[in-house]
């Protein structure tokens, strides 16, 4: 993930960079006292850390690879079964279908909110009063919680009732079963990732505009380039390592969609929303298929390594 | 992908700016006047659900029965709320929630600083492959860890009438313990505050080991009142990813005493024919509360992207 840490050793430049090591080693040999005992009390501030992350997240990881071998439901010791899982999964129309809503709705989200995102983030950029107002208004949807966010939708979508129907039909567009209707159950989830999915994006393309040389648009402007033209020649290519940042932590986002699928639609209609963490969930806490469940998620978590080692290639590539 | 998470990755990758105290470029005349009319209808549409919310929750259940619906109530129904509060023990849920909230934050701001001092400023062997294995922890997806989560808790050896083999009973399923222990501290956290740590200087401990100093009172009374503001981030966030969290004690909760104010919400939607004002007003208060915490400090929520007073 980070820079890969040269082992300390004496003489290195240490705090050359953020990721590098503070205090060196003394000489190999001999420790003092005081060292032993700074070392002892590392170990005792690292210990409880240690400990949690290695019981709840370490061993689940391990214990995840292993029962998606077995067939496991609680109540019987876990059965090896070696391959079945992946194979009843793929045969499975219903798991292949929240595959492919997952990265129809990934395909959705990830672009549209970027998109807008750089685009308010350059707007946001340009020292205007309201700014901070501004600024918050687009970030608000990311700190609430998205059940909570959700039930409001839930009443926006409502077909009789909803504020959205009450729109369209005043613009002369007829309203829609949004959540109910097979055909427009997995847009309306969409339209609601997408609008949450913008705050942070466009707080990760602020943080790179401010880092862009002024010098360049100064440049730019003696030349006689126009704004658009600025924004295409030097806004954008600046924000490239920001962007691909922003689209690995994007689609890691949108394909991990659980808590608007759970109130929306429960993944129906006819499993038109079913995202594979939805398959999951139902078949861990609903057919208690601990095995099956454990084996989508290592498919998950497959897809996902995939997408961050692919954009890992480029972006060297780039470099 | 959580907060804390994403800024954890982002410092990773090296995607920090120092922030500079002005904006440049400023857009004047019709141009600005242009970018604000843009702005304010982003604007809207990002505020126009939270502003429903509140409206649906003053109104009346026939002012809800209308079409089109009306914008603003007709008649302001405040008691919406207290007729809430008699419809489901919201107020037990939003305790529950602020407990297990504050548990959370506590835990980490103590031990994650801990363990991102220990990594950031003492050399001791095995630092590098424990710091590498987090960085790999942080990666790790939710859905990829909780199945065996749940096993883990449900089989907790000697809880809820389980044997030593953690046969036999519930463990920690529907307890405080299955609520505020696993998700008590988190890799991210750790990375946060070995990366502020790592940003102070060198000179003061050795200064405070020259006048005898032990570790922890380098740690607790010299580098972490410098980090005060990383505190407040690290503790902030974790408050706000508790708070909305709804995964995890959807699982290991049933009974309605233990219930969170986000299951809470979910639980009284499923209940026959949603009583609209009621469940809107249930979501305002599980709501409010992120949104002016967020407006009180944004600074903060807003750090650890633009490095901003660290430095």
């Amino acid at each position: 993930m980070t820079t890969t840490e040269r082992h300390p050793t004496r003489g290195a430049k240490a705090a050359a960079k953020q990721v590098s090591p503070s205090t060196a080693p003394k000489k190999r040999k001999r420790i003092s006292t005081a060292e032993k005992k700074r070392r002892r009390a590392g170990w005792l501030m690292i210990t409880p850390s240690v400990i949690h992350v290695g019981l709840w997240t370490l061993i689940p990881v391990i214990a995840t690879f292993y029962l998606s071998f077995t067939d496991y439901g609680i109540f019987a010791a876990p059965k090896w079964i070696w391959f079945d899982n992946y194979v009843e999964m793929f045969n499975d129309a219903v798991f292949m279908q929240s595959i492919g809503n997952t990265i129809w709705y990934t395909f959705w989200t990830v672009p549209v909110s970027m998109a807008v995102a750089v685009v308010v983030a350059v707007l946001l950029n340009q020292g205007l009063k309201l700014q901070k107002f501004y600024r918050t208004a687009f970030f608000l949807p990311q700190v609430t919680a998205t059940v909570a966010i959700a039930m409001v939708w839930l009443w926006i979508f409502n077909p009789q009732y909803g504020l959205l129907n009450a729109m369209l039909e005043t613009i002369g567009l007829p309203g829609q079963a949004w959540l109910v209707d097979p055909k427009w159950a997995l847009p309306a989830v969409i339209l609601v990732g997408a609008w949450q999915g913008i705050g942070i994006k466009m707080l990760i393309y602020i943080a790179a505009l401010q880092n862009i040389d002024e010098s360049l648009y100064e440049a730019a402007s003696l030349d006689g380039a126009s704004s658009i033209r600025k924004f295409f020649s030097i806004t954008v290519p600046m924000l490239k390592p920001a962007t691909f940042f922003v689209f690995i932590i994007s689609i890691i986002g949108a394909f991990q969609v659980f808590d608007q699928i759970y109130v929306l639609t429960d993944g129906g209609p006819a499993n038109a929303t079913t995202m594979m963490t939805y398959e999951v969930y139902r078949s861990a806490f609903q057919e208690f298929r601990m095995g099956m469940a454990s084996a989508q998620s290592v498919v998950l978590f497959a897809f996902l390594l995939f997408v961050t080692l692919i954009s890992r290639r480029v972006t060297k590539e780039e470099d | 992908m959580t907060l804390p998470t994403i800024k954890a990755l982002a410092i990773s990758e090296e995607i920090t700016v120092v922030p500079r105290k002005r904006w440049f470029h400023h857009a004047k005349g019709r141009q600005a006047a242009l970018i604000n009319v843009a702005l304010t209808l982003g604007s809207i549409t990002m505020l126009v659900p939270f502003l429903w919310m509140v409206l649906t929750s003053l109104k009346s259940p026939a002012e809800l029965a209308q079409f089109p619906p009306t914008f603003f109530p007709q008649e302001w129904m405040f008691s919406n709320y207290a007729a809430t509060l008699d419809a489901a023990p919201f107020g037990l849920y939003f305790r529950n929630s602020f407990v297990i909230a504050t548990t959370h934050t506590f835990i980490t701001v103590v031990l994650g600083s801990m363990a991102g001092y220990a990594l950031a400023r003492i050399y001791f062997k095995g630092r590098e492959a424990i710091f590498l294995a987090f960085i790999a922890m942080l990666m790790i997806p939710t859905y990829t860890k909780i199945v065996p989560q749940f096993l883990l808790v449900k089989f907790m050896p000697l809880f809820g009438g389980n044997d030593i083999l953690g046969q036999g009973g519930s463990g920690w399923l529907d307890t405080w313990w299955a609520l505020i222990i696993p998700g008590g501290l988190s890799a991210s956290a750790i990375f946060l505050f070995r990366q502020f740590y790592l940003s102070l200087p060198k000179d003061l401990e050795e200064a405070a080991r020259i006048d005898g100093l032990g570790e922890f009172r380098i740690f607790s009374q010299i580098y972490t009142p410098l980090i005060k503001p990383a505190i407040a981030t690290v503790g902030l966030l974790t408050f706000q990813e508790s708070w909305n969290n709804f995964l995890w004690p959807l699982l290991v909760t049933t009974s309605s005493d233990l219930r969170v104010i986000q299951v809470g919400l979910a639980v009284f939607q499923q209940l026959d024919n949603t009583q609209w004002q009621y469940l809107m007003a249930g979501t305002t208060m599980a709501t409010v509360p992120m949104v002016v915490l967020f407006i009180f400090a944004q600074k903060y929520f807003i750090q650890g992207f633009t490095n901003a007073g660290i430095k």
